[in-house]
């Protein structure tokens, strides 16, 4: 597979902070690639150095093989970029962005309007088309800054945090949006703090924290690197003790968790019979039972060290069948 | 090599377009560079005998002098200070087709005012000159708008980058022979003069307006304006470069 995007050693210094500290990786040619980290951790100065929004103090990085410091229109043909905050004229209708867009980006007269219309339609936003873009909700105009970014067809596009901030439904929209734009082959390099959406959208996750990237791989990799036990959920009628289910077979640890108990253990499957046979001979109803897989969660807090509210986690915006295992 | 070159003046084009349509054409700019340049004149030549001959060419010079930089002051702050400037520098476009787009369009603003001031005045003054005349005007706006390019790329925002602007706008007009013929002026203002865009396009007018011409200081007007115009143009280039770093 060819490479779409390198980056080797990328720095950004600012005068009081190391934003950015010698990053690299490779991300191939129709891959969905995720820069998970908390806030103030590099994610916007390394898109924007990616995009020649600022220039990095050190290191390389090339779009399709053309170095941005030193070929910096050619690597710009090739991408579309989606900020974190909107880069659309308030004054310009919807219409008028995309059409300037296409010709900022030398897409020919006769396929401009045909695009914009495809787009705006795509988005959701033909019917406004004639509205300025400065009585956009949010979410319209984050839609809108996607129909800007693709107007020119790119093979590469970068978002920043395109969900952070927006309604359930918006944020799911869109994702379903990109994660669409990726199936037909566009590659992608989206920022986020949102763990679940990392983990449902990336095939391949680096994780960022204070200008580092501190681990990088897929998602199920990630979470299997943790070694992160699994966990088995369960409770009992009439309730038991503690003590009681310290000495069963294959169980590593047990907590409380509510009303339920914690069974920390190796694989699920071998502990599950010790589980069941411990209630027989107790004669305890088994009232609930689950398992529970290490989440990207997990790994993100053991990598990182950071607390897991640090990411603002937004359940809600997920799907609702997706089980956690921290609480 | 060629292609390409062509491709990213089309695209300065663009940008110039889109400016014009969005920040000149809003009403109160306008206004306010027509506006200006009369007060300033009234202020000044009440009370005195006015020779309109003498008077017209510095008028239509600072209507495009205003016209240009008072837009310039504006447009750039504010797309640094949206975010809109980040949708050009992500284009596929160089650094300084951006910064013509945007001289492009302070200029055309600068002839619309100052033509509208010829308009106004050729009643009261003839114009034995009017091809030059037309030509002084292209060439004073451009300046014009190039250099208040320069004065509005050190700032993010139109509050800072507004009183700078001004101030030196209006201190030029008063040591740019536009009022006060050079000759009237102390030595040490006159070198200062000459180190002013405004001096040559105020000259250039007048010749144009007198009907004498001095062919050999008519090429001074124009190469001094092209001159100020690439220094103005390179150095904005520089300071965006540098602020992006
Ligand atoms: N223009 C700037 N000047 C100085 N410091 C900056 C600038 N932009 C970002 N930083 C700092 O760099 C660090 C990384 O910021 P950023 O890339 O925005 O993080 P993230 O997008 O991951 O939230 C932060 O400490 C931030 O304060
Ligand atoms: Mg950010």
């Amino acid at each position: 597979m060819e490479t779409a995007i390198t980056v080797q050693g990328l720095t950004k210094r600012y005068p009081n902070v190391l934003a950015v500290d010698h990053i690299s990786f490779e991300i191939l040619k129709g891959e969905f690639f995720g820069f998970l980290g908390p806030n103030g951790a590099g994610k916007t100065t390394t898109i924007n150095m990616l995009t020649g929004i600022t220039k990095a103090t050190e290191g390389k990085a090339s779009i399709l093989n053309h170095n941005l410091a030193t070929e910096p229109v050619e690597a710009k043909e090739h991408i579309g970029v989606v900020p974190d905050t909107s880069n659309l004229y308030d004054e310009m209708t919807a219409w008028g962005n995309i059409i300037f867009c296409a010709k900022l980006h030398g897409v020919p007269k006769e396929r401009r309007e045909k695009r914009a219309k495809e787009l705006l339609e795509t988005v959701n936003l033909y019917d406004r088309r004639s509205d300025r873009v400065g009585t956009f909700s949010r979410g319209m105009k984050k839609r809108l800054m996607i129909a800007a970014a693709l107007v020119h067809e790119p093979e590469i596009l970068f978002m920043d945090e395109p969900t952070t901030g927006l309604d359930v439904q918006s944020a799911r929209e869109i994702r379903g949006l990109i994660r669409e734009l990726n199936r037909m082959g566009t590659t992608v390099f989206l920022t986020t703090h949102y763990l679940e959406e990392a983990d449902v959208c990336c095939q391949r996750v680096a994780i960022i924290a204070n200008g580092k990237i501190i681990a990088m791989d897929t998602p199920e990799k990630l979470k299997l690197g943790t070694q992160a036990q699994q966990a088995i959920e369960v409770s009992f009628d009439p309730a038991v003790n503690l003590d009681n289910l310290r000495g069963l077979s294959h169980v590593k640890d047990v907590v409380v968790a509510g009303d339920k108990f914690r069974l920390y253990v190796d694989d699920s499957s071998e502990a599950l019979p010790f589980i069941f046979d411990f209630a027989k001979q107790n004669q305890l109803k088994i009232v609930s039972i689950s398992t529970l897989k290490p989440t990207l969660e997990d790994a993100f807090v053991k990598l990182t060290g950071l607390r897991p509210e640090l990411m603002t986690i937004e359940k809600e915006q997920m799907k609702p069948n997706e089980v956690k295992a921290n609480d | 090599m060629t292609k390409a070159w062509i491709e990213d003046f089309k695209r300065a084009i663009f940008i110039a377009e889109k400016d014009v349509k969005i920040y000149f054409l809003k009403g109160p700019n306008l206004i306010f560079g027509l506006l200006l340049p009369v007060s300033l004149f009234l202020s000044f030549s009440i009370g005195r005998a006015v020779d309109i001959s003498f008077a017209t060419p510095g008028l239509v010079a600072i209507a495009a002098f205003f016209g240009a930089g008072a837009i310039q002051a504006i447009a750039l702050p504010l797309e640094r200070r949206t975010g809109t400037f980040n949708l050009l520098l992500t284009a596929p476009i160089s650094l300084f087709a951006i910064v013509l787009g945007k001289a492009l369009a302070g200029f055309i603003y600068g002839v619309i005012l100052s033509l509208a001031y010829t308009a106004i005045m050729i009643p009261f003054a003839p114009l034995p000159n009017l091809p030059l005349f037309l030509l002084g005007i292209l060439f004073s706006s451009f300046t014009f708008s190039a250099f208040g390019l320069l004065l509005s790329a050190p700032f993010r925002d139109i509050p800072q980058a507004m009183p700078p602007a001004t101030v030196v706008r209006i201190a030029m007009i008063f040591i740019s022979g536009v009022f006060i013929p050079l000759a009237a002026m102390p030595t040490f203002l006159q070198v200062v003069a000459y180190a002013m865009p405004l001096t040559y396009s105020v000259d250039l007018l007048r010749q144009a307006m007198g009907g004498l011409v001095n062919v050999q200081m008519l090429l001074v007007d124009l190469a001094a304006q092209v001159l100020f115009s690439v220094v103005f143009l390179a150095i904005t280039v520089q300071v965006l470069k540098k602020n992006i770093e």
